[in-house]
C-alpha cells in the first residue's frame, strides 16, 4: 500500500499536499484555515460556527444564492467544521471539477463578502444550533465533557457558547477573518484524483500576496470541574468520561493506540465485553482517543437508564484501572489487524486521505506513510504496550453526567 | 462523470438450490472486500405481539451458535480486523462486514455460522437488557423519535408502520420460543441473499457458502405486498424535556422495484437536500429554521418522502406555512431545467464517491438483487440519473401530491413561552 506524497510550499508560505490514489474518479480537499475554536479572542466562542455560514453568503462576484448554485452545480459535497484549530473546508467532487471549485473557494477563503444583514442570519443559526444541543443529550455530554478537561482555550466548544454568540457583532467577526485568514498559517490537501502541477500553478495565482504572521502560540490556562451533572429529564443518564494520554507527538503514540483498541476496538474489546455483552448495561458504550498538538485524551461516552447509571460508571473506571494491568498477546494481535483495517479501509477514501495528511501535517510537520504507520503498528508489543500504561497509569478522570439522576463520585 | 474502474468489474451470480442467492461485483483492484447476507424481513414482517422481534433477533446472532460462544464469535471477528455490524430496517435484516481480501473467507464463514444462532435462554433474557437501553437511548433522541412516530401515524393499518425498535411492552412480553418460531419461517435460504464485493474469488465464496448453507430447508417466507398512500393525518406531541420544535412530514412514494425512484430521489434533492435547495433558500438560509431536509425512501412495493424540520416552536407555524406554499408552487408550476441539473450533479457525484469503496457498492448490489433480482452497475444508475427529464420529475409531482401529507411535532411543553 505505497503511497505517494506531494508537497509545495507557495511564496507566502502556505503549505500545498496531496495524495494521489490510482483509480479513483473523486478527488477530495481540505483547507485547515488557522480559525479553531481556541485561536479565537477571550469572549467570542462560537465565532467560527457563524464565521463558516458567513462566509459562503456571498464572495468575490457572486451573490448568496449565485456562490451556492455555482458550488452546488459543481455536485460539490461540502464539509465544514470547526476544531479546536482550525476551521475545516473541505469538499468532495468528480475530479473534473477540482480546478473549478478551487476558484470558489479562493473567492470565499480571501474575498468574503461578509455583508453585515446576512451575518444576523449566521449568527441566529449558531444561537439555535447552541439552543438544540439540549435536544442532544448524546451530543452535548462529550462537548461538556472536553469542555472541562482541557485547559482553556483548547476544550472550547466549536459550536460556541450562548452568551458568547449573543453578544457577538458583524464587526467582531469581521476582524477575526481579517486576522486570522492567513495564508502563512493555512494547511491545503488534496487527495484522490488530480495534476499536483496543475493543482499548484493555480494555488499560487488564487492565493498570491504576502502572508501574515503565521499561528500565533497559545498558553494555556486552567480546566473544569472533574464532576459536573446537568441535570435533564430524559430516558437515560448519559455519561462522558475522559483522562489523559500520551499525545501524537510522543514516542508512545502507537502503544496507546493498541491500548484503546484493547480498551474498546472492536466487539470483543473490554469495554464491549464488560458493559454491554455480560451485563446488559448499555446499548451505547465506547471509548476513543482524541488528540491535540501536545495533549490527548481518552474519552469514553455510555448512555444508560438511571437505576445502571451507578453501575455502569464503576465498570467502566474499573476497566479503565486495571488496563496498566497489561494486554494479553491475543488482545494485541485483534488491536493491530484492527488498526491495520482501518488505516488500509481509509486509503480508499479520497476524503479520509485530504483530511489525513492534512492533519498529519498540522500535528507533525510531516506526513506519515501509510507504511510508516503500519510498521510502528506491527513493532508493538504486549511489553511495549504495557510499559506505556505503567508510564501514564490514569489517574484523574473528568466526568460529566446529563438525566435525571446524578451519581457517586468521589 | 466516469464510473470509475469500469471494465474491471465483473457482475457474478449463482442460485443454490435450496433458492440462497448469491451476487457479486468483482473488482480485482480495490484494496479490500465487503461481504454482507441480506434477509428479507423486517418489522412489517412482524405480527403486533412480536413487534421488534427481528431487530432483537439480529442482535441474538451475534450471540453465536451450538459451536460459538458470543464472546467467541467477537473475538472471531475481531481477528479479521472486519469492520462488521448489521442493521434491521421495516423490511430488510443485514449483516456485513468489509475486510482485508485475505480474512473474506473466514469472515463469510463465520456470518453463515451465525445465521443458524443457537439463540440461547441466557443470551436473551441478557440482551432484553440491551434491547431495552436501544430504547430509552432513541426516546432521548427525538428528531429519531418524531421519524418514527410520524411513519406508524402515516401507514396507520399498514404493516411498514411497525416499529424496528418495538416498545418496551412488546419487548418484554416477547419470549425466545416466539423468536425461534419467526426465526424459523424467516431466515429461508430462499428469503437471503448473499452479495460480495470488491477483491475476492467469486468461485471460492461461492463454494464456501454452499458447503454451509446448502442443506439449508427452504419454507414459505412469504411477504403481502399491498400500496398504501398514507393516512395524512396530523398529531402534535409536547414534551417536558424539549427546548425545539421537532416536525416530520410523510407523503406518498413509489417501491423500490418502480424505475421512476431515481427521478423521486432527485426531487427530493430539489426540495430538500441540505444546501441549495427549497428548504434550503426558504428555511435554513432565512434562519427560520436550523435544519430542512427531504428524503425519498423506496421500499418493496410501496414508498415515502420524509421530511424534517426542527427549530423554534415560535417558528414552527411559520415553517410550516412555507412548507405548504413549496409544495404548493410545485403542484402548479413544477420544477426548472437549472433545477433538475443541479440535483442531477450532486446525486451523481455522490454516487461515484460512495461507489469507490467495495463497502459502497455491498448495499447497492444486494438491495437491487432483494427487490427485483437485477443487477444494475454504477453506470447503469449514472444511465438512469442522467436520463431523467423536467416532465418526468413534474409528472410525478402531479402523482405523488406533496400537499397530502401526514405530519407529526413532537415540542416543549408551554411551547408559547419559548423561544
Amino acid at each position: 500500500m505505497a503511497n505517494k506524497l506531494d508537497k509545495h510550499v507557495l511564496k507566502n508560505g502556505m503549505v500545498i499536499l496531496g495524495e494521489p490514489m490510482p483509480g479513483v474518479g473523486s478527488a477530495a480537499f481540505d483547507f485547515l484555515v488557522p480559525c479553531g475554536s481556541a485561536m479565537l479572542p477571550e469572549g467570542r466562542c462560537g465565532a467560527a460556527a457563524v464565521i463558516q455560514d458567513w462566509i459562503f453568503r456571498g464572495a468575490g462576484e457572486r451573490n448568496s444564492r449565485q456562490l451556492i448554485d455555482a458550488l452546488d452545480g459543481l455536485g460539490l459535497h461540502r464539509s465544514t467544521s470547526v476544531s479546536t484549530y482550525h476551521l475545516g473546508l473541505g469538499a468532495a467532487l468528480e475530479a473534473s471539477n477540482l480546478s473549478a471549485a478551487l476558484e470558489l473557494y479562493a473567492d470565499v477563503i480571501r474575498r468574503p463578502r461578509l455583508e453585515v444583514d446576512q451575518f444576523e442570519l449566521s449568527r441566529q443559526l449558531a444561537v439555535h444550533e447552541v439552543i438544540g444541543l439540549d435536544d442532544d443529550p448524546r451530543q452535548k455530554v462529550m462537548v461538556r465533557l472536553y469542555e472541562q478537561f482541557y485547559p482553556e482555550p483548547f476544550g472550547r466548544p466549536g459550536i460556541g457558547k450562548l452568551d458568547d454568540l449573543e453578544a457577538l457583532r458583524p464587526l467582531d467577526a469581521a476582524t477575526i477573518v481579517e486576522r486570522t485568514f492567513d495564508p502563512a498559517g493555512t494547511i491545503f490537501s488534496v487527495a484522490g484524483k488530480y495534476d499536483f502541477d496543475a493543482v499548484c500553478r493555480q494555488m499560487e495565482r488564487l492565493f498570491e500576496g504576502t502572508g501574515g504572521k503565521g499561528r500565533p502560540e497559545i498558553t494555556p490556562g486552567s480546566a473544569g470541574q472533574r464532576y459536573l451533572h446537568v441535570p435533564h429529564a430524559g430516558a437515560q443518564v448519559h455519561i462522558g468520561l475522559v483522562t489523559k494520554a500520551p499525545p501524537i507527538t510522543s514516542q508512545r503514540y502507537y502503544d496507546i493506540n493498541v491500548a484503546v483498541s484493547v480498551l474498546s476496538g472492536g466487539m470483543s474489546s473490554r469495554l464491549f465485553t464488560e458493559v454491554r455483552e455480560k451485563r446488559g448495561l448499555c446499548y451505547a458504550v465506547g471509548a476513543r482517543y482524541s488528540t491535540l498538538k501536545h495533549m490527548a485524551g481518552i474519552s469514553c461516552y455510555a448512555g444508560t437508564t438511571p437505576e445502571k447509571a451507578q453501575e455502569t460508571i464503576d465498570v467502566i473506571r474499573d476497566e479503565f484501572n486495571r488496563l496498566w494491568e497489561g494486554i494479553t498477546q491475543d488482545e494485541l494481535e485483534r488491536a493491530k489487524v484492527g488498526l491495520e483495517s482501518s488505516l488500509i479501509m481509509q486509503s480508499e477514501s479520497s476524503s479520509a486521505r485530504a483530511s489525513g495528511i492534512a492533519s498529519d501535517y498540522f500535528l507533525l510537520g510531516r506526513v506519515r506513510s501509510l507504511d510508516e504507520i503500519k510498521e510502528k503498528l506491527e513493532v508493538t508489543s504486549v511489553k511495549s504496550v504495557t510499559e506505556c500504561l505503567a508510564e501514564n497509569r490514569f489517574k484523574d478522570y473528568t466526568l460529566v453526567t446529563i438525566g435525571p439522576r446524578k451519581i457517586e463520585w468521589e | 462523470m466516469h464510473p470509475h474502474r469500469e471494465g474491471i468489474m465483473e457482475f457474478r451470480k449463482t442460485t443454490l438450490s435450496n433458492g440462497m442467492a448469491i451476487v457479486g461485483e468483482i473488482n480485482p483492484a480495490a484494496q479490500s472486500a465487503a461481504v454482507g447476507f441480506f434477509v428479507r424481513t423486517g418489522s412489517r414482517d412482524e405480527t403486533p405481539q412480536i413487534n421488534g422481534v427481528s431487530h432483537f433477533l439480529e442482535h441474538m446472532l451475534f450471540k453465536g451458535n451450538d459451536r460459538l460462544s458470543a464472546l467467541e464469535v467477537n473475538e472471531a471477528f475481531d481477528r479479521t480486523g472486519a469492520k462488521f455490524n448489521a442493521f434491521t430496517s421495516e423490511e430488510n435484516t443485514v449483516y456485513y462486514a468489509a475486510v482485508l481480501p485475505r480474512f473474506l473467507a473466514e469472515v463469510t464463514e463465520l456470518w453463515t455460522e451465525l445465521l443458524r444462532p443457537a439463540l440461547r435462554q441466557s443470551d436473551f433474557d441478557m440482551e432484553k437488557n440491551v434491547i431495552l437501553e436501544e430504547i430509552a437511548m432513541y426516546k432521548d433522541t427525538p428528531h429519531f423519535d418524531v421519524m418514527d412516530k410520524c411513519r406508524a401515524l402515516h401507514f396507520g393499518d399498514h404493516p411498514c408502520g411497525a416499529s424496528v425498535l418495538g416498545t418496551n411492552e412488546s419487548i418484554i412480553g416477547l419470549t425466545s420460543e416466539a423468536m425461534r418460531g419467526y426465526f424459523d419461517l424467516r431466515y429461508s435460504p430462499n428469503n437471503i441473499v448473499a452479495a460480495c464485493c470488491g477483491n475476492l474469488d467469486f468461485e471460492a465464496t461461492c463454494e464456501l457458502i454452499e458447503r454451509q448453507c446448502g442443506d439449508w430447508k427452504a419454507t414459505e417466507a412469504a411477504r403481502p405486498l399491498s400500496y398504501f398512500g398514507g393516512t395524512f393525518q396530523k398529531h402534535r406531541e409536547e414534551r417536558a424535556n424539549l427546548v425545539r420544535e421537532h416536525i416530520c412530514m410523510m407523503s406518498a412514494g413509489m417501491g423500490m422495484q418502480d424505475q421512476r425512484r431515481f427521478a423521486m430521489s432527485l426531487l427530493a434533492t430539489i426540495v430538500g437536500d441540505d444546501t441549495g435547495s427549497l428548504y434550503f433558500w426558504e428555511l435554513v438560509d432565512p434562519a427560520i429554521a436550523e435544519t430542512a431536509v427531504m428524503q425519498a425512501e423506496a421500499m418493496d412495493g410501496v414508498g415515502a418522502m420524509y421530511s424534517y424540520i426542527r427549530c423554534s416552536p415560535k417558528d414552527a407555524p411559520r415553517a410550516g406555512e412555507i412548507v405548504r406554499h413549496i409544495f404548493e408552487d410545485l403542484a402548479s408550476t413544477g420544477i426548472t431545467q437549472a433545477e433538475l441539473e443541479t440535483a442531477r450533479n450532486k446525486v451523481l457525484s455522490a454516487l461515484t464517491i460512495k461507489s469507490e469503496q467495495p463497502m459502497g457498492r455491498l448495499v447497492n448490489l444486494g438491495f437491487n438483487w432483494v427487490y427485483s433480482r437485477e443487477y444494475r452497475s454504477v453506470a447503469d444508475d449514472i444511465a438512469s440519473i442522467r436520463a431523467i427529464t423536467v416532465d418526468d420529475v413534474n409528472s410525478l409531482i402531479g402523482e405523488f401530491d406533496l400537499r397530502s401529507f401526514t405530519s407529526y411535532s413532537i415540542a416543549p411543553e408551554d411551547a408559547a413561552a419559548a423561544t
